[in-house]
């Protein structure tokens, strides 16, 4: 393994924690989730082609793992942060500031999305990566990255007060 | 001016995420200047989107915590839990060493004559069971006859071919058995190990059970044993099924 390696792998860890964030809602298991991540990624250096994308490669990987584990965990409901559990007691959540409110509603509304549309919509509107590269991380047809974009929207937007678009 | 949207939602979906080429972004914003309601899904698909990274930002701004620094000094304490082999499958649960130490309590390894679809030993070919191993995609889950819950949880590389975890939920009996059955070139399925842990409460909503997995990461020295790599992707794993589990 080349020092590269580690000091590239070193660089995305930010971006690594904010996408494993997003797919378990919770800061701890994100945590957790990257650093099987990395063990994984170093342990398996040799499989990264030089030339490709490093952080598709390691969404790719943290994508997996957490279907793995999600699997193990039995139809178990997304842990969601404490801090974000008690939107549901509509007298606390309505003393919290309006944007971190905001903030919390969309964690909370991204929880509610099925599994394979939450990851789609974090690489994509999160992560930034293209219709194509999101495709390839996930191992799906393009075409199943736009519908799963779409039914994930359809169902985030009226969530986030943002249902003011055109009906179809 | 008109209020109806003329254009694809999928299409407004592409010019938000920038996939759009420059002369179809043009078109794009030539159109939405006369029709607002398309222009107000735009709107609302950017702040969305703003929304979403705003609320998951939190790990750009703060320093990579010590235990995800450790791994990445190759200190991490997951390295030393298995010397057997390169931890491919590393235990995934924060507590896992934890977990480990009270496994002996929780969980019961099933005798060959013990009742079970899930026993011991080698799998008869055309059996229920072979065929689920030999068809069934990971993540599928599938209702037997019996009433119990069968999925496979993922499908491994081995040195001599493919192991694939079984999991059988029995609500009637309250207990999860977790299976692992592995093929060799040439040779059928075969259990090789058998786990069983009780099923926790369910807390009847949505038929959710709270499991904490403990069986699961019970296979990893098993798995560790038998040399097995990286869980087959979706498409790697399909091709197998569709070669009949064959080199």
């Amino acid at each position: 393994m080349t020092d590269r390696f580690r000091q590239d792998l070193v660089a995305l860890v930010p971006k690594l924690r904010r996408f494993a964030y997003s797919l378990t809602g919770n800061r701890q298991d994100g945590d957790d989730l990257v650093q099987s991540a990395i063990e994984k990624a170093l342990r398996n250096a040799a499989q990264f082609q030089d030339g490709t994308r490093m952080d598709s490669w390691l969404y790719r990987i943290i994508q997996t793992l957490w279907i793995d584990d999600r699997r193990r965990n039995l139809r178990r409901g997304t842990n969601m942060d404490p801090d974000d559990a008690h939107l549901s007691d509509e007298g606390k959540a309505a003393s919290l500031p309006e944007d971190r409110m905001m903030l919390a509603q969309t964690r909370a509304a991204m929880a509610d999305l099925p599994e394979p549309q939450r990851a789609v919509l974090a690489l994509i509107a999160i992560e930034g990566l293209s219709y194509r590269e999101a495709a390839e991380t996930l191992d799906i047809p393009v075409g199943t990255v736009m519908s799963r974009l779409s039914r994930a929207r359809e169902a985030l937007l009226p969530k986030l007060g943002l249902s003011q678009g055109p009906r179809q | 001016m008109t209020t109806q949207p003329t254009m694809d939602r999928d299409r407004l979906a592409a010019f938000v995420d920038g996939e759009l080429s420059p002369e179809e972004a043009a078109a794009v914003v030539m159109h939405l200047a006369d029709h607002p309601a398309d222009q107000a899904f735009v709107d609302d698909l950017f702040a969305a989107n703003a929304a979403l990274a705003a609320a998951f930002a939190a790990p750009l701004s703060e320093p990579v915590p010590p235990a995800l620094q450790a791994v990445l000094d190759g200190k991490g304490a997951s390295a030393q839990i298995i010397p057997l082999r390169p931890r491919l499958r590393p235990a995934f649960m924060a507590g896992a060493l934890a977990i480990a130490a009270s496994l002996a309590a929780a969980v019961v390894l099933f005798r060959p004559a013990e009742p079970s679809n899930l026993a011991l030993g080698p799998v008869a070919a055309g059996s229920p069971l072979a065929q689920v191993l030999d068809t069934l995609p990971s993540g599928t889950p599938v209702t037997e006859a019996d009433g119990r819950e069968l999925m496979i949880l993922a499908t491994l590389p081995t040195d001599t071919g493919h192991c694939r975890e079984v999991e059988a939920i029995d609500r009637t009996a309250a207990q999860i058995e977790l299976a692992l059955a592995c093929q060799g070139a040439g040779t059928g399925w075969k259990v090789e190990v058998v786990l069983k842990e009780p099923l926790p409460t369910a807390d009847g909503q949505d038929g959710f059970v709270t499991a904490e997995g403990t069986a699961a990461q019970g296979l990893s020295p098993f798995l560790d044993q038998r040399g097995a790599g990286l869980a087959l992707s979706p498409a790697a794993e399909a091709d197998m099924i569709a070669k009949g589990w064959t080199p």
